[in-house]
């Protein structure tokens, strides 16, 4: 009972604060709420019995990527083309066929028998670290996948570094080299 | 010495071929041809040594034969062929005039075609049909003559054409290829109906004789009679195609077009007479069908009574002779109709002699007129040309059936046996009679406005005249031989039956297999005799009083008859022309105009279609990005619309 | 009343959903690449409410998979935003629709 109200609380801030995403003109504020949204599903997380999870998605969503979009927005003037309409004749259509998808899978799903199971674990700090760090693969071996996961993060980094260089000689860095 | 391999005898020609068509090749380019010595003694030394090698062979040939098979040729589940030779009495008989006469008629055109810028193609030509006839004979097996019997008609059209500058020419050697396709399509359908009566191996000669025993000991006649009849039947088309006669024989005057050693070696010694050497071949085959016999009996009457009435009104002394030889193989072709086959190639034997001679003399007469072949233009050639004009009275006397000369012993067989031959033989023997007073008077007539009266060119033409040399002399001189003395071979009054008996184990079944249907009535070979010398005199008589006063009527234009003369001559023209050409240009007329068009337009509707949908289709690509995307959405949603009403995509 | 693993689904799905139009019908490039962070989030959700239906040894999965859809989704996030400033010095614009050279 006390699990259903705190859902419903934490529900109700996610699913506003992404509509809030959805309506907002400004960058700023739609990060600033879709920062809000996450904080709430961290705590759904939590409650449902995944509480690594959940901090895990404040420290790295809420904490690291939303860092980011709010810089990049800062620094590239984000704003500058709100005064643009922000729905068209191309919402028309995208918002309705959204809606029926949604619509049809949420009738599937409905119509699915789903029961929590008491045996399902709760996932602690212990029981993640077990299962991801499983050398031995007693398991499903993720521990490979994890190691490539580190991979994937380094060369991201490395595009991400690339692909915003600017390029030696060119002439916004002859520009900003002559600023200085 | 009977351990000569078969296959020598086609190798020599082909090697022939293969050399001096490189001479040819190779000479192509200059001015003159290549050295016409070397050329000619190579063109005249491959055929002797197969006519060797086939007098070796023939001396000392067993009974039942020689067979050689070199290897396996087709064998698939339908029909099995090997490339394998056969070398009995039949084919020992038509190898040795055929290699022969081929040697001698090389000899004679090294002369006759002196100073032909062709010389070495000309004679790679002539090789190259020597080889194809051997194949045709001497194969023992179906589709192995047929290939023989394609590479002879191929070159004739070649030889044909030869002198390919004139376009008639090229008109003539067309018609004869064609003309023969036709009769090839009967040949071809023939051996697929005795394949699905007789299973794959049945194409094989030998074969096919046991196969016919078999039936005919079974008793199961009836059964296989239908498929057997139109078997026959179709063989018969091709045998009409290849030797001129109704309804496929307008190719044959035409043919006469190409050089003269060409008429006399393809078009009346070897390979016209193929069609009746297809007929002795199959004689077990065609012995129990006797629909079909009458048919050839009655085309072979028809043709030869109407090829002797148009022999009568031609003026051009090659096309004489060319109707004068289909009338001759309607002669062979009735004996055949009456299962005497052994009869009929004795008259292909003869025949070969003296027609051979009477061609290559035509051509003597031509030569010596520098190019004349109009007879109006000609006479009184017998004192110019003296061992030429000796040469054709001697074949002349053959063709007529004169007593003591070739034609004289083959031409009374066959109308004997005619005569003998159950309900309708005094009919056809009655016929047979007349059409042989017809050949005495249109050869009469020929060798008198040839030879006899006064010369009717011009006065400088008549100063050039002179006897051909003496290359062209010899052949002639060897072959008049032949005529008077080739038919001694089987001379049935004096009681020599040589050539009976060298034929009898081939076609001996299948004609006492015929004598037992029909009840022989045996007459007395002397009347025969009697009556046939009668006719050849009663012709001869006839062409003296009505040509030999020299009324003949001033030559002007062309020497093709006019009138009432040119409808019966070119009668089978018209009946090809309104039965096979202009229903085929009316469908090619369709087809370019109807058929064209509906085609068209189902390619541009098709084309209209395709055009309109990917119109169509491009609305749906826009410029925006988000609008792509959405679709994308759409189209997922569909989906999955499309999954939850079917209850799953498996 | 108790929670029902079909209340996180459903509120997945409408998060889902509200994602899937900010990407799709924003015109401004930040917002696309907000409302795909959001639709991750949201399937990171369906994940986790998934794995309480599931018996302990197939449950640990709910917490490792949405683990690597975190760390994807950063890895995402940063070249993404590395392709948006490329795009801004090109344009000078965040306006998607100044971004279709495609011929209709």
């Amino acid at each position: 009972m006390l699990a259903l109200i705190y859902f419903i609380i934490l529900a109700v801030i996610a699913l506003g604060a992404a509509v809030c995403v959805f309506l907002s003109r400004h960058p700023l504020y739609g990060a600033l709420s879709l920062v809000t949204s996450m904080v709430a599903l961290a705590g759904i997380y939590g409650l449902i019995g995944s509480p690594f999870l959940g901090v895990v998605q404040i420290m790295v969503y809420a904490g690291a990527i939303m860092m980011l979009v709010t810089f990049v927005i800062m620094v590239l003037n984000g704003a500058r083309d709100s005064k643009t309409p922000m729905f068209d004749k191309v919402s028309f259509f995208v918002i309705p066929a959204v809606l029926v998808l949604a619509g049809l899978v949420g009738f599937a799903l409905v119509g699915a028998p789903l029961a929590f199971d008491e045996t399902a674990l709760r996932g602690s700090v212990a029981l993640t670290s077990r299962t991801l760090f499983d050398v031995a693969q007693t398991g499903p071996g993720y521990f490979m996948l994890f190691e490539v996961l580190g991979l994937l993060l380094l060369s991201a980094m490395v595009a991400a570094v690339l692909l915003a260089k600017k390029r030696l000689g060119s002439v916004q860095s002859e520009n900003t080299e002559e600023g200085h | 010495m009977t351990n000569l391999p078969l296959w020598l005898i086609p190798l020599f020609p082909l090697v022939a071929t293969i050399l001096l068509g490189t001479i040819a090749v190779v000479s192509s380019g200059g001015k003159k041809g290549a050295a016409e010595g070397i050329v000619g003694a190579l063109a005249v030394l491959f055929p002797a040594m197969s006519f060797a090698v086939v007098a070796i062979l023939a001396y000392g040939m067993p009974d039942a034969g020689i067979r050689e098979t070199l290897c396996n040729w087709i064998d698939i589940p339908l029909f099995k062929a090997d490339i394998g030779f056969m070398f009995d009495g039949l084919s020992r008989i038509m190898l040795l005039f055929v290699t022969g006469i081929g040697t001698l008629i090389t000899m004679y055109s090294i002369g006759y075609m002196h100073g032909d810028r062709g010389f070495a193609r000309f004679f790679a030509y002539i090789n190259l049909f020597l080889f194809s006839m051997i194949v045709l004979v001497l194969s023992d097996n179906l589709l192995l003559t047929f290939l023989g019997w394609e590479g002879v008609g191929l070159c004739s059209y070649l030889l044909i054409g030869f002198w390919n500058k004139d376009v008639n020419n090229c008109k003539a050697a067309n018609k004869a290829f064609i003309v023969n396709r036709v009769g090839d399509i009967g040949f071809l359908l023939g051996m697929l109906c005795l394949v699905t009566v007789g299973g794959s191996g049945i194409l094989n000669y030998d074969a096919l004789t046991s196969f016919i025993q078999m039936i005919m000991t079974a008793g199961h006649v009836e059964i296989v009679l239908p498929v057997l009849s139109l078997t026959g039947l179709l063989f018969f088309i091709g045998c009409t195609g290849k030797s001129a006669q109704i309804p496929l024989l307008t190719w044959l005057p035409d043919a006469m077009a190409g050089p003269t050693p060409v008429s006399a070696l393809i078009h009346a010694a070897t390979m016209v007479t193929s069609g009746v050497y297809l007929l002795a071949r199959l004689g077990s085959m065609f012995a129990i069908l006797p629909v079909v016999l009458d048919i050839i009996t009655v085309i072979g009457m028809l043709t030869a009574f109407w090829a002797a009435m148009a022999g009568l009104f031609q003026n051009d002394i090659k096309k004489v002779l060319a109707y004068s030889t289909i009338s001759q193989l309607g002669y062979m072709f009735m004996a055949a109709g009456v299962c005497a086959f052994d009869a009929s190639i004795f008259h292909v034997f003869t025949h070969a002699f003296f027609k051979a001679a009477l061609f290559l003399g035509a051509g003597a007469v031509i030569h010596a007129l520098a190019g004349e072949q109009d007879m109006r233009k000609m006479g009184g050639l017998v004192k110019k040309t003296p061992v030429t004009a000796c040469v054709m009275i001697f074949a002349f006397f053959a063709i007529i059936g004169f007593p003591g000369f070739a034609g004289f012993w083959s031409k009374d067989l066959i109308l004997e046996r005619l005569f003998m031959s159950g309900p309708m033989g005094p009919a056809f023997y009655v016929i047979g009679l007349f059409t042989a007073v017809i050949t005495a008077v249109y050869m009469g007539r020929l060798i008198i406005l040839t030879f006899f009266g006064e010369y009717r060119g011009s006065k400088e033409s008549e100063e050039h005249i002179h006897e051909a040399p003496a290359c062209m002399l010899l052949p002639m001189v060897i072959l008049a031989f032949g005529a008077i003395f080739a038919g001694y071979l089987w001379a049935d009054s004096i009681g020599i039956t040589f050539f009976r008996d060298s034929l009898a184990p081939v076609v001996g079944s299948a004609q006492a297999y015929a004598a037992t249907m029909h009840s022989a009535a045996h007459v007395n070979p002397m009347i025969f005799a009697g009556l046939g010398t009668l006719a050849a005199l009663l012709g001869m008589f006839i062409a003296y009083k009505v040509y030999g006063n020299a009324r003949v009527p001033a030559a002007k234009g062309s020497s093709a008859p006019e009138g009432r003369k040119a409808t019966w001559t070119f009668f089978f023209d018209y009946v090809h022309k309104y039965c096979g050409i202009i229903p085929v240009q009316v469908l090619a007329w369709i087809c370019d105009v109807v058929v064209d068009k509906i085609l068209q337009a189902t390619q541009w509707t098709l084309g209209a279609i395709a055009t309109i949908l990917g119109d169509g289709a491009t609305v749906i690509q826009v410029r925006k990005v988000r609008l792509q995307v959405a679709f994308s959405v759409a189209g997922v949603a569909a989906l999955v619309l499309v999954v939850l009403l079917t209850g799953g995509l498996i | 009343m108790e929670l029902q693993p079909i209340y996180i689904q459903i509120l997945a799905l409408a998060i889902f959903a509200l994602g899937l139009m900010t990407a799709i019908s924003r015109r401004n490039l930040f917002f696309v690449l907000m409302g795909v962070e959001l639709a991750l989030n949201a399937v990171n959700l369906s994940f986790i409410g998934f794995s309480k239906t599931l018996p302990a040894d197939m449950s640990v999965t709910g917490q490792i998979v949405p683990l690597f859809s975190i760390a994807v989704a950063a890895a995402e996030a940063c070249v993404g935003f590395a392709m948006v400033i490329l795009l801004f010095r090109k344009k000078e614009s965040v306006d998607s629709d100044n971004y279709s050279n495609m011929k209709g």
